[in-house]
């Protein structure tokens, strides 16, 4: 079973994606920010991440430049979930080798597990 | 003989009686004459001096009012040549008029003798070189050779400035005694006066118009056709950074816009086709201006039939703050939809997930939904209400409407909707009064009750575990200090009231809701009860808020007439306080 972590500080959005995910037969793990997702990371090595940008403590950007250093960004595909909206956040996070950018708040469950479906299959 | 001799005497006599006669009667005659000659003489100056007052009527152009007076000068006195000297905007001018012809040299000398005489009225060396000279009357006959023989000097003086010299000379000796000085005297006199005079109403309408420029805080710049730069007012020259420079030039301000703005570029297009220009927003060292290029014209219709283009005006209208208000905005508008938008597709997914079924959700899921849709409604509520009341202030209808309440009963009633929630952030609550309590306190009892669940959910918010959020209420009397009045209490604020924020307040109630928590930065409190405002960092707990609710409570506290305020120290506490007068 594949196993995704979703960083997010938004426990209304962990609970309702991780429901839904599970329905579709994954196997979830969370953290409530970066910190805690790199901790996660780390223990449980997850096969996706589904990653917030705006959060306290370590934002998702960061989350990801630490990931780079690394050198474990290769190995697990990551999704920015978040409602930024412009360009900036993307282009960034492309660079450090996101595999996609969800709009949170526009996108429903199913639509967030067929994208999710689509880079690690099932 | 005798007879003879006594006729003889008699006509001797009679002869040297009206030789007497004739002689006392010539005399008399002579000083009738020169008299009558004197009074001819000094009509003869008024007559002079009343044609250069209407020659001259309100003309402000010195020059022009001393052509007027030495080509009427003649008239009076004898002279070879009539000159003046003055400073004109470049140079200075040198006018001489010839009366009879005279030679090179003679001019020449003048002009050494008047540039000597200006050198030492304003104790400054002038050079030769920088005379514009214009010779007018009789021909230079250098045959002549006659030197000059007669010869003075009257300063031109206006408003206790010299602003120049007027000379007369003759090749002839001897000819100026102190009558002919006098009358020019007076004459120069007269129209210096009239000049003065002139000049000092409109100096006084100078002075408002200068007042009102130095005070605008918009730099105001104008030119002649030129691009001369004849106007700069205070805010101008700060905003090119030369405050302290006196006389500034258009390529100061070329030289300071570095190519941001084309000022003599948009001057010449607004002068050359009178033309008015608006730019749009330009940075020029940390400050947006909007800048304005208009055509200055006469008031009155010129030779070409229009009215005459006569310079140029550069307006520098500073929208730094307008900029920062509308990014504040911007700001406060994408925080609230993001404060709306999280929540409500948080239901939006849940619903989603409802969708399904409910035979096919766990009972345990289900009810986690539905606490989630709770909570989320809730605070999409609070935030919806929030932005009423703000609303609601903001258009001054918020009603408070007080009346006697028995203020223990609130408060209490609030620490009790708080316990629970102070209990489980593991933090104490407590509430003092003070001992001599008014039975009733006029106030809005909706409106208080807000303002203490604004101030009291947030200590809970700040505080981390263990820490203690005390309510104490004191009622104040005029003239006593707030500190003494605050030690009556048996607990503490976690940081002192400063005695100086409540001087002269009359007898009221304070109630001040003191915490443990994180603190308040010092720069940051000023921010803290206005609207668009709210603190960059979350809350111990990773708490958001939109920071509306202290600018609520600030309005509801104003609104009974009190103040609301806070001290703070960071890693110590808060103190919020609010002053309900009696």
């Amino acid at each position: 079973m594949k196993k995704i972590l979703i960083i997010d500080d938004d426990e209304i959005f962990r609970k309702t994606v991780n429901d839904s995910l599970t329905n579709a037969g994954y196997l979830i793990v969370e953290a409530k920010d970066g910190e805690e997702g790199l901790l996660v990371t780390e223990k449980e090595k997850p096969d996706l991440i589904l990653l917030d940008l705006m959060m306290p403590n370590m934002g998702g950007m960061n989350f990801l430049k630490v990931l780079q250093k690394e050198g474990t960004e290769n190995k697990i595909p990551i999704l920015i979930s978040s409602n930024f909206t412009s360009p900036n956040p993307v282009e960034e996070g492309i660079a450090l080798g996101i595999r996609g950018y969800i709009i949170k708040s526009d996108e429903s469950l199913e639509t967030i597990t067929t994208a999710i479906n689509s880079i690690i299959g099932k | 003989m005798t007879l003879t001799s006594i006729l003889f005497f008699i006509l001797v006599g009679g002869l040297a009686v009206s030789i007497y006669h004739l002689i006392s009667d010539y005399r008399a005659k002579q000083a009738l004459f020169k008299r009558e000659e004197d009074i001819s003489r000094r009509m003869y100056e008024l007559s002079i001096l009343k044609e250069i007052g209407d020659r001259v009527g309100y003309s402000l152009d010195v020059q022009q009012i001393i052509d007027v007076i030495i080509n009427t000068l003649g008239q009076l006195i004898d002279y070879s040549a009539v000159s003046y000297m003055l400073f004109g905007q470049e140079k200075i001018i040198f006018k001489i008029h010839l009366e009879k012809s005279v030679h090179r040299g003679f001019i020449d000398d003048i002009k050494g003798r008047m540039l000597g005489s200006l050198s030492a009225l304003l104790d400054r060396e002038f050079s030769e070189k920088n005379i514009k000279e214009i010779i007018s009357g009789a021909i230079i006959i250098n045959e002549l050779n006659e030197p000059v023989r007669s010869f003075f000097n009257i300063p031109l003086v206006i408003d206790e400035k010299v602003v120049g010299v007027l000379t007369i000379a003759d090749t002839k000796s001897g000819l100026y005694k102190e009558e002919e000085m006098t009358i020019l005297y007076k004459i120069i006199q007269q129209a210096s006066k009239a000049v003065t005079s002139l000049q000092g109403v409109i100096k006084t309408e100078q002075a408002k118009v200068n007042a009102m420029m130095e005070s605008m805080a918009d730099g105001v710049v104008m030119t002649d056709t030129d691009y001369r730069i004849l106007v700069a007012n205070p805010s101008a020259k700060s905003i090119i950074g030369l405050s302290a420079k006196e006389s500034i030039t258009i390529f100061d301000f070329i030289d300071n816009l570095e190519g941001k703005f084309d000022m003599r570029g948009k001057l010449e297009e607004s002068v050359k086709l009178d033309k008015a220009f608006k730019s749009d927003e330009v940075l020029i060292k940390d400050k947006f201006y909007k800048i304005f290029v208009f055509p200055v014209k006469t008031s009155t219709v010129g030779a070409s039939g229009g009215k005459d283009i006569i310079g140029g005006v550069v307006i520098f209208h500073d929208v730094t703050a307008e900029r920062a208000i509308e990014q504040i905005r911007e700001q406060f508008t994408s925080m609230i939809v993001h404060e709306l938008r999280t929540p409500l597709s948080g239901i939006n997914k849940i619903s989603e997930l409802l969708r399904d079924g409910q035979d096919k959700i766990e009972k345990k899921d289900f009810d986690e939904y539905v606490k989630l849709i709770n909570t989320d409604s809730s605070s999409m509520l609070e935030l919806v209400n929030d932005i009423l009341d703000i609303a609601k202030l903001e258009a001054g209808k918020f009603d408070i409407k007080k009346e006697p309440t028995d203020l223990r009963k609130i408060v209490d009633n609030r620490i009790d909707f708080f316990r629970p929630s102070a209990t489980d952030a593991k933090l104490s609550l407590n509430v003092v009064y003070d001992n001599e309590m008014p039975a009733l306190v006029p106030i809005d009892q909706a409106g208080i009750k807000q303002v203490l669940n604004n101030l009291i959910s947030n200590s809970i918010k700040f505080t981390k575990a263990d820490g203690s959020v005390e309510v104490l209420v004191v009622h104040h009397k005029a003239d006593s200090k707030i500190t003494d009045e605050f030690t009556r209490l048996s607990c503490k604020t976690s940081v002192p009231l400063h005695d100086e924020s409540f001087v002269g307040f009359p007898e009221s109630i304070i109630v001040a809701v003191s915490d443990t928590g994180s603190g308040i930065e010092e720069n940051n409190i000023k921010e803290l009860f206005s609207k668009f405002k709210q603190l960059g960092n979350k809350s111990e707990t990773g708490v958001k808020g939109t920071g509306l609710g202290l600018a609520i409570a600030k309005g509801i506290v104003e609104g009974h007439g009190g103040t609301i305020g806070v001290v703070s120290e960071a890693g110590v506490g808060s103190v919020f306080y609010f002053v309900l007068p009696l």
